[in-house]
């Protein structure tokens, strides 16, 4: 290696060369078509769908994975407080500049070549004019802006993921505002020119802290704050090795989402000063604030679900948990009464801070005008199950966000993780273009329709099968007993059948056969992939 | 007589294509110090991890009190007391936080003890783990370990790294360990002065293997150092039986040899060289001896 900036390309090279592969392989078939295929200077008529699955799909995968890999996102902690920045790296004989600005220069580089790349080669639809330099420009600022924002050492856990998301949606903001008006290429460039620069900055700042070892630390007040109440009982012994569990677990994860919560309402709901005069605005926000817990957990879960919350790089269990006196199941117990209050904690906290800023602005009577509304078209019985069944639905929704995927997290597995997540975002990047193509289409929408109850029947008895299977290594494994897996079932059973009874009350029985809602009743209850929790972790328990 | 506290009988683990332990077979009698002793990477933590159920056995089987850890790790997990080199307690739990959690699992927890330990090892109890020094951490976990009196107590390389004054805590932690009647120790160390300190029974462990598992003073009786002298410089003294090492240069030459030593004395005297000195060698001379490089290597 002749120098550490050649040393730095090469660590990028080396770690992520099959996805460059891939994404060289991806851009060759363009070229291909775009110079062999379709004649030079002819203009196109691609539908919508085949360019969103052609172009947009796989270019907007390549930008979220370019994020990652440049802020080293892939191999560190996104709730942590800490930098993501490599500790290892703060070592080097390198200034704090060529720390920041050699993975930074190779980030913005790579975006502005990603997108100049697939401007060039792409097959454009003929009636679309596609700019050149600023989208080059916009790609490589909000990559500089991750690489800064995630570098830098936050006082909250979890704190990461709402700044960076919010001031990226900012930037994105300001040129959808600048595109609706048109603005020209100069004022584009205008506007997105500091970015870099300035990103630049924020970062050096980062990692000069991160070497430094300076973290802030807010827990500090909240631990204080909840401390005030719980002077007497912090000195009570806990009456068992279970409740004992759950505190640490509590203690370890169950704060995280609460405090994201907290963190978002004020601004959210903020918004009803502004747009208090809008009731559609009014209902938006009051929809964006009721979705936030789910929307958050589903941040929360990788965090929930990591089995070695100290170490960034291990998915491995820690010595300390694994030899704790507990089996397996009650260790996935512990965790799982932590999710359930920290999901009502969240709640809580979404219940008290809506009628207080609904009360503030004067938007009650509107929420009111819509119970109204509500009553009179379905009757007060029906108004009030649609209304308890969607805060259910809403809370329900919130903590299998934060178990759904505790299987994966805690097999311990790097492979089982990583592979997750191709899979998860391979199967979107399928479903999102066949969705759109579907819609389009009224045949293939009716079809669809008719196929539905298919569709739910195959999905459950995918479900069914693997819930049979994981009861049955639950059983053989010795990690839960009859009586436990029968109980279970029991329960899943009596919530299946309520949930049965609810949706065939309130469905219109011309619109959906019962058969179809039993079937989404047991779509709808957590079974499988909650009780391969257990398995999961006994896999990395004992490796 | 009693049943082995912990048995293994035929282990073998591999990880991929390496084998971190071949046809382990070992069997620790109750109420001793046992010393497990290797060069890093020989199988020693690999070993500890499938006494503690961390692992699980590919081929062989593992025994801690009768019982399978795997299958059971509470019955066995609440009679264990261990102390890991990693050293994971959660940085964010104070030290009384840490007491009293894990008080909550072991009901032969004894608070006078534990008490006692906390302030002999000068923790703070509202002090964040994560705030500790490395030698306070280890007394914090060694704490835990010890406080409700395991019936087995497990350290697995817990001075490496350590001040002497801390590893002078953990041994003196064994040596009350030990006068618990009827308690065990296993002990991972390749620091082997430490061992040699308390131990009653040494393995060795090397590349997987065990090269030699037998009480401490028998291991000592049956090893001699001797020192031969040559009227010629060489480069390598030839192979004798019994001796498993030669060390030295020139004219001087010191063998560690195993067993009777007639044969070695036999070759001196056809050589034209002599003895000019013998002495019974250290734990650390041995072990060199048997795995052919420095315990620390």
């Amino acid at each position: 290696m002749r120098s550490p900036a050649a040393a730095i390309a090469w660590e990028f090279r080396r770690r992520h060369r099959w996805g460059l592969i891939a994404l060289a392989a991806y851009l060759l078939v363009l070229a291909t078509i775009k110079l062999l295929i379709v004649h030079p200077g002819r203009s196109v008529d691609f539908d919508d769908e085949s360019f969103a699955l052609v172009v947009v799909v796989p270019l907007t995968a390549t930008f979220i994975y370019f994020l990652a890999v440049f802020s080293f996102g892939l191999s560190g902690d996104l709730a942590a407080r800490q930098s993501m920045y490599p500790a290892r790296m703060f070592t080097l004989p390198l200034t704090t500049a060529a720390l920041a600005g050699w993975p930074m220069l190779y980030g913005t580089a790579a975006m502005a070549i990603l997108w100049l790349a697939t401007r060039f080669l792409a097959v454009w639809p003929s009636d679309v004019d596609v700019p050149m330099i600023w989208p080059a420009l916009l790609a490589a600022s909000l990559l500089a802006w991750t690489q800064a924002l995630t570098w830098m050492a936050y006082p909250m856990p979890g704190l990461r993921v709402i700044v960076t998301v919010l001031w990226l949606s900012v930037i994105d903001a300001v040129i959808l505002l600048a595109l609706r008006y048109k603005a020209p290429e100069s004022l584009m460039l205008a506007i997105l020119a500091p970015h870099v620069p300035l990103a630049y900055l924020a970062a050096r700042v980062a990692v000069a802290r991160a070497r430094r070892g300076v973290v802030p630390d807010w827990q500090g007040i909240f631990a204080r704050l909840g401390r005030i109440p719980d002077v007497p009982r912090r000195r009570e012994r806990f009456s068992s090795p279970a409740r004992a569990q759950a505190w640490l677990e509590w203690r370890r994860h169950g704060r995280s989402l609460p405090a994201l919560v907290a963190i978002l309402l004020p601004f959210e709901l903020a918004l009803l000063f502004v747009f208090r005069e809008t009731p559609v605005i009014v209902f938006e926000i009051l929809a964006g604030v009721l979705l936030t817990p789910p929307f958050m957990a589903a941040f929360g879960a990788a965090t929930v679900s990591k089995s070695n919350p100290h170490g960034s790089d291990s998915y491995g269990l820690t010595p300390f948990i694994a030899t704790r006196p507990l089996t397996s199941a009650s260790l996935i117990a512990a965790k799982l009464k932590a999710t359930i209050r920290s999901t009502l904690a969240a709640w809580m906290l979404v219940l008290v801070a809506i009628p207080i800023a609904l009360k503030l602005t004067g938007t009650f009577p509107l929420v009111i005008e819509w119970t109204h509304d509500l009553i009179e078209a379905v009757g007060t019985p029906r108004a009030i199950v649609i209304v308890l069944l969607g805060f259910s639905a809403l809370v329900a929704s919130t903590w299998k966000q934060l178990v759904q995927s505790l299987f994966i997290g805690l097999s311990g597995r790097e492979w089982v993780v990583r592979a997750s997540v191709f899979v998860a975002l391979s199967v979107l990047s399928i479903i999102v273009p066949l969705a759109h193509w579907v819609s389009g289409n009224r045949f293939l929408m009716g079809a669809l329709w008719n196929a539905l109850p298919w569709i739910a029947a195959v999905l459950v008895c995918f479900k069914l099968s693997a819930a049979v299977w994981v009861a049955m290594r639950l059983r053989d494994s010795g990690l839960l007993s009859d009586r436990t897996i029968l109980l279970g079932a029991a329960c899943w059973d009596v919530v299946v059948f309520a949930l049965y009874g609810l949706l065939v009350w309130l469905a219109p029985a011309l619109l959906f056969r019962g058969y179809v809602l039993a079937l989404v009743a047991i779509l709808a209850v957590p079974l499988a992939r909650l009780s391969a929790a257990p398995l999961a972790l006994a896999w990395n328990r004992h490796r | 007589m009693t049943e082995p506290v912990i048995n293994v009988s035929d282990l073998t683990r591999r990880f991929g294509a390496r084998t971190a332990l071949a046809s382990v077979s070992l069997s620790l009698p109750r109420g001793a110090v046992y010393g497990l002793v290797g060069a890093n990477g020989a199988g020693k933590t690999t070993l500890i991890k499938h006494i503690l159920g961390l692992l699980r056995a590919e081929s062989g089987s593992v025994r801690v009190f009768g019982l399978d850890p795997v299958a059971d790790p509470v019955g066995v997990l609440s009679r264990i007391g261990y102390l890991s080199e990693e050293n994971d307690l959660p940085g964010w739990m104070r030290v009384d936080e840490l007491i009293r959690y894990s008080r909550a699992f072991y009901p032969a927890w004894d608070d006078a003890y534990a008490e006692e330990l906390r302030q002999t090892f000068a923790l703070d109890p509202a002090a964040k783990i994560k705030t500790l020094s490395k030698g306070q951490k280890a007394r914090a976990g060694l704490l835990i370990a010890l406080a409700y009196r395991p019936e087995l107590l497990v350290l697995d390389e817990p001075s490496s790294g350590l001040d002497p004054i801390v590893r002078r805590d953990i041994l003196g932690a064994v040596i009350r360990t030990i006068a618990d009647e009827g308690r065990t120790v296993l002990f991972s160390s390749h620091l082997l002065e430490e061992v040699e300190q308390v131990a009653d029974h040494v393995t060795m462990i090397s590349q997987g293997k065990i090269a030699l598992s037998a009480p401490l003073d028998i291991i000592k009786e049956s090893h001699r150092c001797l020192t031969v002298r040559f009227a010629e410089a060489r480069p390598q003294p030839a192979a004798v039986a019994g001796v498993l090492r030669w060390e030295g240069a020139g004219h001087e030459w010191t063998a560690v040899v195993r067993g009777d030593s007639g044969a070695l004395r036999a070759a001196v005297a056809g050589w034209g060289a002599r003895i000019i000195a013998e002495r019974v060698p250290s734990l650390d001379e041995i072990f060199v001896a048997h795995v052919g490089a420095p315990a620390d290597s």
